[in-house]
């Protein structure tokens, strides 16, 4: 963009302001509330502690809670990152049908989470499978799916032909081509998808309550505990939470952003 | 794989299985739930069993009954408010990190984006926190002078739902927008210039037609994750603020009417399809878009 006017530049960076108070006010009240002591919208600045840290790690239900999104996270990379690359390494290249097939694969992720979720819902009670972990997992993958299915497609695309071919003329099988070639050269836009895939599952909370048995994962629970409010403890969890977002936050950018760019940047 | 010109036996099998597998996953998890789920819409209940007899009652119904309509109707004129305040609030944030240069472009970009990974459930207990009654939206606009007391105006209504909507989406709005403007090259600015234009008729007359269709998937974004949302309004909501997402939700717990939320999600589904297929028409034109 040319040179702004100065004014107008201002107005701008005021506007910019308040939307970043407006983003990170709800993230700021949580981690404040878990070093001091809030009553009624009031900060008692006078009295850091960790109180509310020591709490969290005697708060069963949560921590529960939690081993059962990591153990659901887990389970839905596996599955989202192996099947998303066989799809696009099918589709890659080929197309009868293809644009039909990315467009389904595509819905869960267009389609609101509340539509998504009552489907699987109803799908799942018609073949007579019991709401538990397995059904949250199958949720989550159809979900993600997308995601890695288009990160890794988009890598595919990019890679030479000619690497291919190359190893094809060396007198490599078509095995040997998958794991030296491709596999090599697919592994962080893998990584990257697998990050995101888990960032998304993470946090996925409504197809979750409709498809979830008695076992609910973190955001479930924490939304089922809102209707009475929160305790102190919570603020603490979310601290933590924000820490381990970030730092997916920067790995995932490490591995998807291409390396000519972020040297380019620096 | 298959590609490849001789295939032994064995990767001739596995190619038939990923064949298989490739058109197998994606129909039997998304388009059967989703057929059966629109199957369900055409059935009814019956004193707490489902009726499997094919009718366009819950259609009727929907249709004929007083509330559904309005709420309906409701809900989508609060969807595209949240999507026009986003994109007041985005555009000129989107446009202001566009004049920065090299890093801190990205840096505040991401900066604006990380926010979207944060709990979304933890946010809107957190917005709630700020707009009650004892918040601190109150406190700072008693403490300004704005206000005399706490006022009740931004809590447990439908303001409530739409302020909170807005600030859980901004980021939705941000990324498109700015993706638009860094797409307009620079020469078409210069070119402006040279020919005499003020800054002011540039930005009307070039920068703004030219992300318009970025604006449009912004909103097309932004409607359609407000209006699929039933957590915020059932959280921040109220008694009066009733949206449309609470009562589909609804049907699934307390009334248990699945058939008659089947029929309620296809009316938001045709919504949904449609919000898409505008920001799709409109993000799609003049060759810039996503």
């Amino acid at each position: 963009m040319s040179a702004l006017p100065r004014p107008s530049t201002i107005f701008l960076a005021a506007i910019t302001t308040l939307v970043a108070v407006l983003l990170y006010s709800p993230l700021f009240v949580p981690i404040v509330s878990s070093f001091f002591t809030v009553s009624h919208g009031d900060v008692d600045w006078s009295s850091p502690t960790f109180a509310t840290y020591v709490a969290l790690a005697e708060n069963h239900d949560i921590l529960a809670a939690l081993r059962t999104t990591l153990i659901v996270g887990v389970c839905t990379v596996i599955l989202s990152v192996v099947s998303g690359t066989l799809l696009a390494l099918y589709y890659h290249g080929r197309r009868a049908g293809r644009s039909t097939l990315q467009f389904i694969i595509f819905l869960p992720f267009l389609m609101p989470p509340i539509i998504s979720g009552l489907a699987l819902l109803i799908f799942f009670r018609e073949i007579g499978l019991e709401r538990s972990l397995l059904t949250v997992v199958i949720g989550h993958t159809v979900f993600v799916l997308a995601i890695v299915y288009r990160t890794v497609l988009m890598r595919l695309q990019s890679m030479s032909r000619t690497l291919v071919e190359a190893s094809y003329d060396l007198g490599a099988t078509g095995w040997q081509t998958f794991w030296r070639i491709i596999l090599p050269n697919l592994s962080s836009a893998m990584v990257g998808g697998a990050i995101l895939a888990f960032a998304l599952s993470f946090d996925e909370t409504m197809i979750t309550i409709l498809v979830t048995g008695t076992q609910s994962t973190l955001p479930v629970r924490l939304w089922a505990m809102m209707r009475l409010g929160f305790s102190p403890d919570i603020n603490a969890l979310v601290a933590l939470i924000l820490m381990f977002t970030v730092l997916l936050c920067v790995l995932a950018a490490r591995f998807l952003i291409p390396k000519q760019m972020a040297t380019q940047r620096n | 794989m298959s590609s490849a010109g001789s295939v032994r036996p064995a990767e001739n099998r596995l190619s038939q299985l990923v064949t298989v597998l490739a058109f197998a996953l994606p129909v039997v998890f998304v388009l059967v739930p989703l057929a059966i789920f629109l199957g369900y819409s055409f059935f009814s209940v019956d004193q707490g069993t489902i009726v499997h007899d094919l009718s366009l009652g819950n259609y009727i119904r929907f249709f004929t009954d007083p509330v559904f309509p309005r709420v309906f109707w409701n809900t989508i004129v609060l969807c595209l408010s949240v999507a026009a305040i986003c994109i007041l609030l985005a555009y000129p944030a989107a446009y202001f990190l566009t004049t920065l240069k090299g890093r801190w472009r990205y840096a505040l970009l991401m900066l604006l984006l990380v926010p979207l990974l944060m709990s979304y459930v933890i946010k809107i207990y957190a917005i709630r926190s700020i707009l009650g009654l004892n918040g601190f939206l109150n406190k700072a606009l008693v403490a300004v002078g704005i206000l005399q007391e706490p006022s009740t105006l931004f809590v447990f209504n439908m303001n409530a739902i739409l302020l909170t909507l807005t600030l859980l989406l901004i980021p939705f709005a941000i990324l498109p927008i700015f993706l638009s403007l860094e797409r307009i090259p620079q020469v078409l600015l210069r070119a402006s210039d040279d020919l005499g234009a003020s800054g002011l008729q540039t930005f009307l007359r070039i920068t703004l037609p030219l992300s318009l269709p970025g604006v449009a998937s912004a909103a097309s974004f932004v409607f359609v994750l407000a209006i699929g949302d039933f957590l915020t309004p059932q959280m921040v909501g109220g008694i009066s603020g009733f949206t449309f997402g609470r009562i589909l939700y609804s049907q699934f717990g307390t009334a248990y009417n699945w058939p008659f939320g089947a029929a309620l999600s296809v009316a938001l589904a045709i919504v949904v399809i449609a919000a898409i297929l505008v920001g799709e028409r409109f993000g799609r034109s003049r060759g810039t878009s996503i």
